[in-house]
């Protein structure tokens, strides 16, 4: 089961370790920023809807609201600067992990499922943050980019700390 | 004569309806407090028996201001408000109770 957290945390190690070798451009940030919290809509809606424990379903139904939240933010900056959400390796890479991980969830019931998303949910938070700090922040060019991921940066570090605090409470 | 005088001078001043010219009890105030980038500012405020507080989520998810026992507004979606009013002296901490890392206090004096 932690097999895919690795695999969908992979993705964004990439984006943090590629920061050496080529920084993605401010469109790409934009489709990577928007792909990410698709991801994780798509996981906590399953949660919601699939989950055992009371806090899973409502870590999953926070998901969801939260990363549209961000999404709906990030598509009308991109839309007012004329960018397109530019597809690319690393944006790939997390769609591919984030349908591994629902297709693992969705053979899965009870406390396993529960606890599957929940390591999945601690270690993608984990990533996703690391890859605002490494790569995200460093490499967006545009001022008002920049501004919107550090300003949405602590609402994956409030989703990282209740991740850990339900996923304790599960053992 | 003084009574007088002190009426007089509080009606320039602003709303004591008192007739015996007593010291003007100080009017309620509100305080706004905004939600944003998962945090109350200001985190600290400081209000006196009778104010009211207002939360607005200026944030694009949803958040709470919950004090157990004291007040609990629910769900707030983006650009809802919430009032409370201060009815007793203390110090009132309050949470998000969707991000734990959201935490605020009240000082009524």
């Amino acid at each position: 089961m932690k097999a895919f957290a690795f695999v969908l945390a992979g993705g964004l190690t990439l984006a943090a370790t590629s920061a050496l070798a080529q920084a993605p451009n401010d469109a790409q940030i934009a489709h990577i920023v928007v792909t990410a919290n698709q991801v994780d809509i798509d996981a906590g809606k399953l949660a919601a809807e699939r989950g055992t424990n009371a806090d899973v379903k409502a870590f999953g139904e926070m998901m969801a609201k939260d990363h549209t939240g961000v999404n709906k933010l990030a598509s009308d900056l991109a839309a007012k600067l004329k960018v397109t959400p530019q597809d690319n390796p690393t944006s790939q890479s997390l769609k591919a992990g984030g349908v591994k991980n629902v297709s693992n969830l969705k053979t899965l019931k009870g406390a396993a499922f529960d606890k599957a998303y929940m390591d999945n949910e601690v270690a993608y938070h984990q990533a996703v943050i690391d890859a605002v700090d490494k790569t995200l922040i460093p490499s967006a060019q545009n001022e008002e980019l920049k501004a919107l991921i550090v300003k949405v940066r602590p609402a994956f570090v409030a989703h990282l700390e209740k991740a850990k605090s339900v996923l304790a409470s599960l053992k | 004569m003084l009574t007088l005088i002190a009426v007089a001078t509080s009606g320039l001043v602003g709303c004591n309806d008192r007739p015996d010219g007593a010291a003007a009890k100080p009017h309620p105030t509100t305080h706004t407090i905004t939600m944003e980038a998962v945090s109350y500012k200001p985190e600290v405020v400081t209000a006196k028996v009778g104010d009211s507080i207002v939360w607005v989520n200026k944030d694009p998810y949803p958040h709470t201001a919950t004090a157990k026992d004291r007040f609990d507004s629910k769900e707030m979606l983006p650009d809802k408000s919430f009032t409370f009013t201060a009815t007793a002296p203390g110090e009132v901490h309050y949470v998000c109770t969707f991000h734990p890392t959201m935490k605020g206090t009240i000082v009524v004096k």
